[in-house]
This record gives C-alpha cells, sequence and structure tokens, in this order.
C-alpha cells in the first residue's frame, strides 16, 4: 500500500510535467496528435489523483497508524465519517484535496463539450498543468501525505474536536472548489492575451467559471460562519481572523470583476481592470494559503507552522510577475478598445463605485490583515488587529457598497436623466425614509442600525419595482398571467434575474448582522438546580445537571426548559464536551430560533452541588442570515443554470490555429 | 468628647468596609455591555484567538485572572481609558485588540480611507475623460438616452409575440 500510495503521487507529478511539457510543444509545433497526448495525460493524472485522494481515504478509514498522517489526525474510536474528512484536517491530505480539485476543474475544460475545437484549450490546460505540476511537487517533496512512522503507535493523537461538525465536514470543502476555482478564469485570461484574443468570448466563459468559483467561496464562508456559531460557543459567526479574511478578499475581488465584467460585455471597456481583477483574485487565494500554511501570523485556522507558506510565497509571484508580464505584452491590444461614457450619472458609473467600494473593501482587509508585519518591521513593535478595526473600517464601505447595491438597478444604462432619476427614485427614497422615521419611532435609534435597515429598505423596493415593471412590460404585450410572465422573465435573463436573487440574499444577511451586532444582549449567570435565569421576555429555566459517556468522550449537560412571556417554548440541552484524547472541553450550545432573534445558551461551569454557570445570549435577526445565505445560492445557481446554453454559451470567434 | 468621635468614626468605617464586602461578594455579570466595552479591548494571549471578553473562563485559565483584576480595577472606579493605558504599559500595545489611534499605528485606521478617497477621484478623472470624449464625438439624441431596460423588455416581448405568431 505505501509503495502503490507513494507512486500515484510521483507517477502524477511525471504525468503532469510530461502533459505540461508536450502540450507546450504540441502549441509551439503546432501539432495536434502532441496536444491530444497531453489531454490523455491530464486524464492519466486525475486517475493519480484520485487514487491518491482513495488511498488516504482508506488508510485513515481503516486506522492505519503506521503512517504519520493518520496518526496525527484521526484516533480508532472516531467516528468514520470524521475520520474519512480528517483527510482534509491537515496540511498534506487539504494539499492533495487541492490538487484533486484542480485536476478535475481541468479535465472539464480540457473535455468540456463547449470548448471542443477551441484553440485556447491547450493554452488553458498548460497554465492549469503548471499549477498541477507545482501542486504535485509539493506534495512528493515537501508535504507528502504517506510517511510512515518508524514505531507503530497503538493509538493515533484524535481529530481536533472542533472539527468534529457536520459544517466542517462542508466547509473546507466548498472552500477549496472556490479557491481552486478561481485558478480557471485567471488560465481563461491567459490563454486569451497569449492567443492575442481580446474578443468577449473568453470573458463570457470566464464569467461563468467565476461564479461557480464565487458560489463556493461563500458557500465556504457562509458553512465556516455557521460553524463558528454553533461550535465555538462565542455566539459570532465571523472573527476577522485572518485566514477568514484571506477568503473573504477574493470573494470580494470577484464579486467586483462579476460587475465590471458587463461593462465590458457592453462598451467593450475596462479590459485591463477585468483581466487585473483576475489576477489579483487568483493571487489572493495563493496569499491566504501563504498565510493559513507560513505561520506568518497568529490565526486560529493556521496549519502547523511550517516553511510550505514560503513555497506558495514564490510560486504567488511567479505567478504574477508572469501574468503580469503578459498583459503588459498585449498592452497596446487591449488598450486599443478604451472606451467613453455618455454622462456621469448611468449604469456604468456605478459599476465603477460599485468596484471602487469592493476593492476599497478588500484592500482595507489586506491592510488590516498584515499590519502587524508593517508595524513590527517599521518600528520593531507587534500590534494586534481584530474585531474593532475590522468593523469599524468595514462598516462605512459596505455599508456605502449595499447603496450602490440599492440605487443601481434603477439607473440605466447610457445615461440617466434628472426626469429618469426622478422618475425611478423618488417612491423608493421616500419610502425608504419613511420607513427609516417609522424605525426610529418603534425604538430602533442607533444611527449605524437605522441608516443600515434604511439602505436594505431601499434596495428591497428598488429590487421589487424590477421585477414589477418587468413583468408589467411583458404582460403589455403578451397578456400572460403574472406568475407565468414572471417566470418567463426571470429565465430569458438568467444572469440578470439570478443577479437580483444574490442582491436579495445580500441585504437579508446584511439585516442579520446589523441586527445581531447592535441589539444582542447576554448575561452570565450562576444559578442554583431548579432555578431561573431571566432576559428581556424569556424566562429559562435550570431543572437538571447530568453526565453521560459517548465512547471516550465525557458529557456534562443541564436541561433547560424556556418560557417566552410565560409561554412555554421548548428545551434546550447546553453541553459541555469533554474529549478523551483532547486537552480542550469544547461547547455544545442550546439553540431556539426564530425569524425574529436567537436564543443561545452556553453551559459555562459547574459545582458538584448542581450549582451552574451559563451564558445566556438573545442574538436578533441570525435566521436571516443563513435565509439570505440560501438566496445567494439560488440566486448564483439561477444565473449558471444553463437551460438550452442560449443566454449562456457564446459562440467563439477568436483567432484560429491549427491545435485545440 | 474625642473618644465619642473615634468611636463613632470607626462605627462609620465598620459599615463603609462592610459596604464594599457586600459589593464584591455579589456576582458580577461578566457578560454586561459595562464590562464588555473594559474586556473587549484586550485580546486573550492562549491562542484562543479571542478578546478577554468572549474568551471562556472555562477552557482559558489565564482569562479568570484577567477578568477578576478588571472587575477589581472597575470596582476602584477606574475608568476604561485608565485600565487601558494600565496595560498597555505592562504588555505594550500588543494586548490591545485594534491599533492605537496615534503615532504610526494611526496609519492602520487612515490607509484604507485615504486609497479609497484617492482611487475615488481618480475614478471621478475616468468618468469624466470618457464623458468628454463622448461628446466630443457625437451627440446622443434625448430620446435614445431616455431609453431603459424596461423598454428593452417591452421589445423583446414584442418580438417574442411577432415569432409565435408567425413560426
Amino acid at each position: 500500500m505505501y509503495l502503490f500510495a507513494n507512486a500515484t503521487i510521483y507517477v502524477g507529478l511525471a504525468l503532469a510535467i510530461y502533459s505540461l511539457l508536450i502540450i507546450t510543444l504540441g502549441i509551439s509545433t503546432k501539432n495536434q496528435k502532441l496536444i491530444n497526448s497531453g489531454k490523455g495525460g491530464v486524464i492519466a493524472i486525475l486517475v493519480c489523483a484520485s487514487m491518491a485522494m482513495l488511498s488516504l481515504f482508506y488508510l485513515l478509514a481503516t486506522s492505519q497508524f503506521q503512517y504519520e498522517y493518520v496518526t496525527d489526525y484521526t484516533s480508532s474510536e472516531l467516528p468514520i465519517i470524521y475520520k474519512l474528512t480528517a483527510l482534509w484536517a491537515g496540511n498534506s491530505g487539504s494539499l492533495l484535496l487541492w490538487t484533486f480539485f484542480l485536476v478535475l476543474y481541468t479535465v472539464m475544460i480540457a473535455f468540456s463539450r463547449k470548448m471542443r475545437g477551441n484553440p485556447m484549450v491547450p493554452y488553458i490546460s498548460a497554465i492549469l498543468l503548471g499549477n498541477i505540476v507545482f501542486f504535485f511537487l509539493i506534495l512528493g517533496f515537501v508535504a507528502k501525505p504517506f510517511v510512515l512512522l518508524d514505531q507503530v503507535p497503538i493509538e493515533g493523537h484524535g481529530l481536533n474536536p472542533m472539527l468534529q461538525n457536520p459544517g466542517m465536514i462542508i466547509h473546507p470543502v466548498t472552500l477549496y472548489l472556490g479557491y481552486v476555482g478561481l485558478a480557471i478564469p485567471f488560465a481563461f485570461a491567459m490563454a486569451a492575451l497569449i492567443l492575442k484574443n481580446v474578443d468577449d468570448f473568453w470573458i463570457k466563459m470566464t464569467r461563468r467559471w467565476t461564479i461557480i468559483a464565487w458560489l463556493f467561496l461563500s458557500l465556504g464562508n457562509i458553512f465556516g460562519g455557521q460553524w463558528a456559531y454553533v461550535e465555538l460557543g462565542w455566539g459570532g459567526y465571523w472573527a476577522w481572523d485572518p485566514v477568514e479574511n484571506a477568503s473573504f478578499m477574493p470573494w470580494l475581488t470577484a464579486t467586483a470583476f462579476l460587475h465590471s465584467v458587463m461593462i465590458q460585455e457592453r462598451k467593450n471597456m475596462l479590459k485591463i481592470w477585468n483581466i487585473s481583477l483576475i489576477i489579483t483574485s487568483y493571487a489572493l487565494t495563493l496569499f491566504g494559503t501563504f498565510l493559513v500554511r507560513s505561520g506568518v501570523l497568529t490565526s486560529v485556522h493556521a496549519f502547523a507552522n511550517s516553511n510550505l507558506g514560503l513555497y506558495f510565497l514564490i510560486f504567488m509571484g511567479v505567478a504574477v510577475i508572469g501574468a503580469l508580464y503578459v498583459l503588459m505584452s498585449r498592452y497596446s491590444l487591449l488598450k486599443r478598445s478604451a472606451g467613453e461614457f455618455n454622462s456621469y450619472i448611468s449604469k456604468e458609473s456605478s459599476f465603477l463605485i460599485n468596484n471602487l467600494l469592493l476593492v476599497g473593501a478588500a484592500f482595507g482587509v489586506f491592510w488590516g490583515t498584515v499590519f502587524p508585519l508593517v508595524s513590527e518591521a517599521v518600528r520593531g513593535t507587534k500590534v494586534t488587529v481584530g474585531m474593532p478595526f475590522f468593523n469599524t473600517v468595514q462598516a462605512p464601505i459596505l455599508l456605502s457598497m449595499m447603496f450602490v447595491m440599492a440605487v443601481c438597478p434603477l439607473l440605466a444604462w447610457q445615461r440617466s436623466s434628472l426626469k429618469n432619476l426622478k422618475k425611478n427614485f423618488l417612491i423608493p427614497a421616500i419610502l425608504a425614509v419613511v420607513a427609516m422615521a417609522l424605525m426610529v419611532v418603534l425604538g430602533i435609534q442607533k444611527a449605524w442600525a437605522v441608516i443600515g435597515f434604511g439602505v436594505i429598505v431601499l434596495l428591497f423596493i428598488t429590487h421589487f419595482l424590477e421585477f414589477y415593471r418587468g413583468v408589467k412590460a411583458r404582460r403589455k404585450m403578451t397578456n400572460e398571467k403574472v406568475y407565468l410572465s414572471l417566470y418567463r422573465l426571470m429565465t430569458k435573463n438568467r444572469r440578470r434575474y439570478g443577479g437580483y436573487i444574490v442582491h436579495i440574499g445580500i441585504a437579508f444577511i446584511a439585516m442579520g448582522i446589523i441586527g445581531s451586532q447592535n441589539y444582542d444582549v447576554q448575561t452570565m449567570k450562576t444559578v442554583n438546580l431548579g432555578d431561573s435565569i431571566e432576559l428581556k421576555d424569556y424566562r429559562i429555566n435550570y431543572e437538571r445537571l447530568d453526565q453521560k459517556r459517548e465512547g471516550i468522550n465525557d458529557i456534562v449537560y443541564a436541561e433547560m426548559t424556556v418560557f417566552k412571556n410565560g409561554k412555554r417554548i421548548g428545551s434546550i440541552m447546553p453541553e459541555k464536551v469533554f474529549y478523551g484524547n483532547w486537552d480542550q472541553p469544547s461547547s455544545e450550545v442550546g439553540l431556539i430560533s426564530s425569524l425574529k432573534e436567537d436564543l443561545y445558551v452556553v453551559l459555562s461551569d459547574w459545582e458538584d452541588d448542581g450549582k451552574a454557570t451559563f451564558i445566556v445570549k438573545i442574538n436578533p435577526m441570525i435566521t436571516w442570515l443563513w435565509i439570505g445565505s440560501f438566496m445567494i445560492v439560488i440566486g448564483s445557481l439561477f444565473a449558471v443554470w444553463n437551460g438550452k446554453y442560449q443566454n449562456i454559451t457564446p459562440r467563439y470567434t477568436g483567432v484560429r490555429k491549427e491545435v485545440s | 468628647m474625642k473618644r465619642k468621635i473615634y468611636i463613632g468614626l470607626l462605627l462609620i468605617a465598620f459599615i463603609f468596609q462592610a459596604s464594599i464586602i457586600q459589593v464584591q461578594a455579589k456576582e458580577f455579570d461578566y457578560k454586561s455591555k459595562e464590562f464588555e466595552a473594559v474586556a473587549s479591548q484586550f485580546m486573550c494571549t492562549c491562542g484562543c484567538g479571542q478578546d478577554h471578553f468572549e474568551c471562556d473562563p472555562k477552557t482559558c485559565n489565564l482569562t479568570v485572572g484577567f477578568k477578576e483584576d478588571i472587575v477589581e480595577m472597575m470596582n476602584k472606579g477606574w475608568n476604561k481609558e485608565k485600565i487601558r493605558e494600565y496595560y498597555v504599559n505592562i504588555y505594550g500595545e500588543e494586548i490591545l485588540t485594534a491599533p492605537e489611534k496615534s503615532g504610526f499605528s494611526l496609519v492602520a485606521w487612515v490607509m484604507p480611507f485615504v486609497v479609497l478617497i484617492l482611487a475615488g477621484v481618480a475614478i471621478f478623472f475616468i468618468i469624466r475623460k470618457w464623458v468628454k470624449k463622448k461628446e466630443t464625438e457625437v451627440q446622443t439624441p434625448d430620446n435614445e438616452s431616455d431609453k431603459d431596460e424596461v423598454e428593452d423588455e417591452i421589445l423583446s416581448s414584442m418580438i417574442e409575440e411577432e415569432r409565435k405568431k408567425y413560426l
């Protein structure tokens, strides 16, 4: 098994090098046979990567502790699902997963039905193969997943209990799919530039792949937040940890790209900017990996310190310099189509503001993340840049972003006249102001909250009007029923209405963030058995404290009955779990969710006589955060859903080459 | 007389001391807003990545003592700034959850907005350049400029309607 497993890595590396060289040779000699051989090589690499994955799954599932990785991240009593998911708990395993996804995406592109006969394919494959070679080199010589120990231990070290949660099964997988996915737009952009192919074919294909990567990146962050909320026991979902920031930055720049690409499609402008955004997004994924694996910054997510980060930094440097070289060498070609605007106020201008804010937010996150290093380098003093900094800096930028998002749909392309502005915005603006006044009257008096909710109301109204006016226009001509008309309107403009669904999802998330950040209340109380804790409308009766054993873990739990306004609404069982092979216990929170608020109870401490200490929190509007997240998924899927391809798949009209 | 005053003072001191003991004995709510305002300024160094307000005393011994010290200082009447100064003097700026808003650390706060404003000004000039370029080329008729996407929508609906009739 040892030989087989290691062979999958080294044969994979050899095949990756072979495929890269043979495709490059095929391109330069215009020999289709060589290209086909390279493509066959990509399939063989997928077989190797799959075998490597299966080998590690097998070793983990069967607790083969003679392997270092299996010993480090599993133990024999671990449930089978967590034994398997330990594959991405450590450095080398997670890099293997990354490699597997990268190879999978490469095969999907190389053998894509839509890309058949397309001369960009060999170039895209070669660029992705360059990435694959790097990852196989890392797996083969730096972070080896299949290392044998000198002495076989009887038991493994076990999996960090924080990772033993359903959220942790999906979170890393989706995040990696997002990270790896951003390599595809990068490869498309580079291939297009090398081919001097500056028509909009590549950008349409790239946009599609970017939405997919963006969706996975969003999902990764959402699952991560959800996991933090239920597992860490601090009642929050986003801590602005360097590693969280590392996944948020490419998300922001990819979002900027998805918007500015529309200007390129419509007006053939911003080509250099769009390619720069793609390069930046890709570079930021590598930068994130550098942060996680180098240990230069303190993070709860970080893998054990290793020199792996350095390799990623070098690779990132090579990729960015290479990309900038290609970009500069095609500068005159791209510059040729520099465009023009009809007016200061138009949808185009609003997209530029949108890009400014999104990239500005990404810069703010980047700056805050690296500032400890800057401070240490400049004055030799370490500083911590945590939540208060990011909340203060990001809140105004992201709120402005929400405002642009609210206003943009009603701005016309080309030019918005005063008449047009008045017609579109008077009623929504009045309604938003009325809503804000109503909030103040009803007791919401924190300035940020009122402004934030006001902007969200404006967003809902403008987006509703978009749907309403579209349906009205259709019905005027076709006499269709309302729902049919809405359905047809949306399915004929998937991207646009999918985008609006995503906007509404973002608004829901913003509602959850503003509500939970501004109006949460909490208390920490020590109570005797039979006593109760009161907080706002809630009364929580503490009825029982007991202990149970699950496998090698001891669980202390409290049984509590919850009343709201005197009416029983349910019971909860907050737990503290003590792991047999881990020093730190973890909290399983007691949670009762509703659309209005979450009741969140943590068992903090207890004494022998049954007296216990609880942290009780009321987090308003958290559920909207999850509803919004769900809508983002729906909206993104709706936008990329193929149907009959009529909206999505463009025809290739670029330069012709002999090989494809 | 003097003796009576001494006894009186002693009595007052005794009553006062008792009240202090009572205040300290009363359970302190570590999740109160006033405690949050003070404790959330300080980063826990146990590796949890949380501040001393959030860090769980059950899993971190470091925060237990830290929380008690903060409460003691609050009981002494120290305000948020004084407590902050006290800890920064001992541990340096690193103990804070966010950089100071003075000296070099101010750069951390200001830089994102400076960059944003500069980029905003640059975008304004770019848009101005593009608009001027357009103006010098051709005047767009007013009726075309008012055209919006709903009209596009109507048009596409009409085309579809016609298509259904004839195809």
